[in-house]
């Protein structure tokens, strides 16, 4: 019995070893792509060079950097995105992965500059022309140039004021004004408010288009500085007004139901709602926008709630590229980041795909209205309110939001239950 | 069998002691150090993973609604309802389909002011919040999975029909017994192990498998109410960076299954002894 | 009987009804895929206002998706024979050969079932880095083999129960060695259940994305559903690209299903029914 079992384990493994020799050979071959030839290689991580409207952006930087180093090769690997932090959490891990790489600014990257290298003695040339630097950096030290500005103007839809009666280049100054034009824009049949709160991304965008208006400057540079005091009404005012504006009906339906990305955006797009804050950068933003409503597609500031506010654009960096530490070459590496933060490749960046680039030097004057708005609000911006907290403080304020929302939870609760997190770090 | 075993201990069983190893170290400042039960302490004091876990419950429990549903299927095909041959090939085509593409599509389906509302609108019910409302959204997800994999037991189901002797069913139609006394007495007994196996093969599919799903549905929302285990991993190692942390949830979670999977073999085997 | 006939027709409405919900996620795929972007956005549901395929040969030119489906053809291909052997080997040995330890053999290879991939994929990868398989073809193949075949072992395990001892027992006096009995009972008796774990596991395999992602993740080394997954980025909205590059993935799968489906039909069951 014993034997026979013995003469069947080793028939088996002899097969397997066969089997595992009919498999060794196209291992082999794609074998040698990692040995390499005389040429060094940089591999790049990122989730926007697979699109097509970046393809000259992609192009652009990489013939500035061929210029630099013609002996280099550069690979790009686009990830889906929904993959892209995990992923590299598994390359930092195990210590292989690209030398460069894309990462958003704020939280996603200050949590990951153990793995990534300083770049302030490659990039001191740059540090004037672009914009955005603090969302990639930490403890003095920058760890990403910045490729696109990321903010939350409010944009409002020009035809549907015509439509209620109401005057398209004058958009509300104050709350009150705000919610009067509501009220004409729901009689003609739209919603004041295009909401999509599914992820609990809503609630970002809300806090941080709206809050320099409820905020008092001081409340407001407190809270970027880490002074965030909860107890004040202003604060909880934000999330009130979150409140009321759902169960008024002024947002549209199923907002928990609705994801951000890109359903609340289409809302907007097919004229059923007469505002949203959107983005600056990526998608949602006057681009996407003009596509759909031409030029009717308007900017205005945050309304004013609180007396003595002082409305701002609130941006920050949005995403940029760092050179990770375990990188051979990280000379070469660093000269690729600034190839990809060129004047020309941004400004490519900016007319293929629409975002709002960090180079400031670019040229908006030929841009439609919106984008000069936005742009000339950049010099008086301030950082974003919802970047300031910690990954796991904004993940829960998504969730009772929701629950907000839902009537589940209290606006009181919320906020306690947020100034605890906020507090734990 | 010894590659076979060789490839499960390297590739599976070790990753797992790795793993649990890892799990009793720090996440950010404390990277690499050991910190004790520390991990296991946050885990079982974050709601969010106490849901994860009720959840965990609501699946086993929901797990013959899962079984009953192609059974019941398989009888009326079996019995030769009008068109069962159309509906035998039609019914495993969603089985084909990688879960984040059915996700992508319940999700239009199913959105507030989708088709499936529109429907429910013209026959007079309100509108569902399907995957906005914390009450309804699991079962919601639970529901697509089903539909997703319905398939494969309908599959087996009618194989072990082609086992069951004929002359029993036209007897109970004989005797002039009701489709549910039909069913209960005959097919249920004559069926005892296709049933077993479809309940160990539709648990595992709905333990290890719901992940591509409920991450393109809902991602553990509204309110939370939808996080599974994996789900809370996956968010705690991308995410929140806290792959310790994560770790010690992969633990929790493997534990979990095997007692369930336990339970069930020796439950499964209880049965099968008095069959 | 005129009542039983109602009866049946009672439950083919709904049976109808569900047969329509599998078809229709690939209908409105492929009404999706032949859009434009604008179009899509502004009415998801409308039929298309052209047989336009651009977005599929779009989506077929975008990212060198025919390398990527060279690189899921051998990937799957290879996993799916190792794991046939390997797993048929072990079914065997567990199911007819009675030897010390067979018993936790095969309760370790269901233990090794009940691990979600999500436990172990960060010590996997590590493991993978450790022995240089990461990013490599061999590396995958492994990985899959190691995710998929305690469900093959399981299944071909369950199909090897159902033959009787006595045929084994047969072929021995006859002179056959172990060996002789894999190649002449085991392989021609097991052949509609491999066929059917083949094309599940096929199906496990071709469909993946996450394993695919961790264990290869250089561009050249992609496979096709990762490929089309990277179609969306972290915002994207050209749905229909990303449709196009869906129903470029799913096709082949749908054709060797529908070509097969009597032999999946046949092979699932085999493990459970009665022997």
């Amino acid at each position: 019995m014993k034997q026979r079992t013995l003469w069947s384990v080793a028939l088996i493994s002899g097969l397997a070893l066969a089997g595992c020799g009919s498999a060794a050979p196209t291992g082999s071959s794609s074998g040698a792509s990692s040995s390499g030839a005389s040429k060094s290689k940089l591999v790049v991580w990122d989730w926007k060079s697979g699109d097509k409207n970046v393809a000259s952006y992609v192009e652009k930087a990489k013939a500035d950097f061929a210029k630099k180093h013609p002996d280099v090769t550069v690979e790009f690997v686009a990830q889906p995105f929904d993959q892209y932090y995990t992923l590299l959490g598994a390359a930092i891990q195990s210590g292989k992965g690209p030398d460069v790489m894309l990462f958003n600014g704020g939280g996603q990257i200050r949590d990951r500059v153990d793995a990534l290298l300083p770049l302030d003695e490659y990039v001191a040339e740059d540090k004037q022309r672009l914009a955005g630097w603090d969302a990639f950096g930490k403890d003095g030290k920058v760890y990403a140039a910045p490729v696109t500005l990321q903010g939350h103007p409010i944009y409002y839809n020009k035809a549907l004021y015509e439509k209620a009666g109401l005057d398209p280049e004058k958009p509300p100054k104050t709350w009150d004004e705000l919610m009067s034009d509501c009220a004409a824009i729901k009689k003609a049949g739209a919603k004041c408010f295009a909401l999509g709160n599914k992820e609990g991304i809503g609630i970002q965008f809300w806090l941080s288009g709206l809050g320099s208006g409820i905020l008092t400057p001081k409340e407001y540079d407190d809270w970027i500085a880490g002074k965030r005091d909860w107890a004040s009404p202003d604060v909880k005012q934000v999330f009130k007004l979150w409140k009321e504006v759902n169960d008024n009906g002024l947002n549209n339906d199923g907002a928990n139901s609705t994801a951000m990305f890109n359903d609340a955006f289409s809302v907007f797009d097919a004229g059923k709602a007469a505002h949203i804050i959107g983005l600056m950068s990526d998608v949602g933003h006057w681009k996407d926008f003009g596509e759909f409503l031409g030029d009717k597609v308007g900017v205005m500031q945050a309304p004013v709630v609180t007396a003595g506010a002082e409305p701002s654009l609130p941006y920050d960096g949005g995403i940029g590229y760092a050179v990770a530490k375990w990188t051979k070459d990280p000379k070469s590496a660093a000269d690729l980041v600034r190839s990809l933060t060129s004047t020309d490749a941004l400004n490519a960046f900016y007319t293929g795909a629409g975002a709002i680039a960090s180079d400031t030097t670019i040229d908006v004057s030929q841009a439609p209205p919106a984008v000069s708005t936005i742009v000339s609000q950049l010099k008086s911006g301030k950082p974003a309110l919802h970047v300031a907290l910690s990954s796991k403080t904004v993940d829960l304020m998504g969730r009772l939001s929701q629950k907000v929302l839902s009537g589940s939870a209290s606006v009181d609760e919320a906020v306690k239950q947020l100034a605890a997190s906020d507090r734990a770090g | 069998m010894a590659p076979a075993v060789l490839i499960i201990v390297v590739l599976r069983l070790w990753p797992l002691l790795l793993g649990v190893n890892f799990s009793f170290t720090g996440d950010g400042d404390r990277n690499g150090t050991a910190v004790g039960f520390d991990n296991y302490v946050e885990l079982l004091s974050d709601p969010l993973f106490r849901t994860a876990l009720g959840n965990v419950g609501l699946l086993v429990v929901l797990l013959p609604v899962a079984v009953a549903i192609p059974g019941l299927l398989a009888t009326f095909i079996y019995l030769r309802v009008p068109g069962n041959r159309v509906y035998r090939s039609v019914y495993f085509f969603p089985a084909v389909l990688s879960p984040v593409i059915v996700g992508a599509i319940f999700n239009l389906i199913l959105a507030f002011d989708g088709p499936l509302n529109t429907l429910l609108g013209t026959i007079g019910l309100g509108p569902v919040d399907w995957l906005g409302d914390p009450g309804v959204a699991m079962f919601t997800v639970v529901g697509v999975h089903i539909w997703a994999t319905f398939g494969m037991a309908l599959v087996v189901f009618l194989a072990g029909f082609s086992t069951l002797d004929s002359a029993l069913l036209d007897a109970a139609r004989v005797d002039g017994a009701s489709l549910p006394q039909t069913i209960w007495h005959v097919i249920i007994p004559g069926l005892s192990r296709t049933i077993q196996f479809v309940f160990v093969t539709t648990m595992i599919g709905m333990l290890t498998s719901m992940f591509g799903l409920l991450y393109v549905m809902t991602a553990g929302g509204p309110e939370g109410s939808t996080y599974l285990p994996e789900f809370y991993i996956w968010t705690q190692q991308g995410q929140m960076n806290r792959p310790a942390l994560a770790s010690a949830a992969s633990t929790v979670l493997f534990l979990i299954m095997l007692v369930v999977g336990l339970a069930q073999m020796s439950v499964l085997r209880r049965a099968g002894r008095e069959d | 009987m005129p009542g039983k006939r109602l009866g049946r027709w009672a439950a083919a409405v709904p049976m109808a009804a569900l047969a329509l919900a599998t078809i229709y996620p690939l209908v409105f795929t492929t009404n999706v895929a032949m859009k434009t972007r604008r179009e899509y956005i502004l009415d998801r549901f409308s039929p298309a206002s052209s047989l336009q395929v651009d977005n599929i040969s779009a989506a077929w030119n975008s990212v060198g998706m025919a390398r990527y489906f060279a690189n899921s053809v051998i990937v799957v291909a290879f996993s799916v024979l190792l794991l046939l052997l390997f797993g048929s080997m072990a079914g065997f040995a567990l199911s007819q050969l009675r030897f010390r330890g067979s018993k936790v053999l095969f309760l370790g290879c269901l233990a090794a079932l009940l691990i979600p991939f999500q436990v172990i994929m960060v010590p996997l990868a590590r493991v993978m880095a450790d022995t240089g398989l990461i990013d490599t073809y061999p590396g995958l193949i492994l990985a899959y083999v190691a995710q998929f075949l305690p469900f093959t072992i399981f299944l071909m395990t369950s199909h090897y129960r159902t033959i009787p001892a006595e045929i084994v027992h047969a072929a021995r006096i006859d002179g056959n060695t172990t060996y002789g009995v894999y190649r002449r009972i085991m392989i021609p008796l097991g052949a509609p259940a491999l066929l059917s774990v083949g094309i599940l596991d096929t199906l496990f395999c071709w469909n993946d994305v996450l394993i695919s992602l961790v264990m290869m993740p250089s561009a050249e080394h992609r496979t096709l559903m990762v490929g089309v997954t990277s179609l969306r980025g972290q915002y994207s909205d050209d749905i229909p690209t990303f449709a196009s590059g869906v129903l470029i993935a799913a096709i082949p799968v749908l054709l060797l299903y529908l070509f097969l489906q009597r032999q999946i039909a046949d092979g699932v069951t085999a493990g459970s029914t009665k022997g």
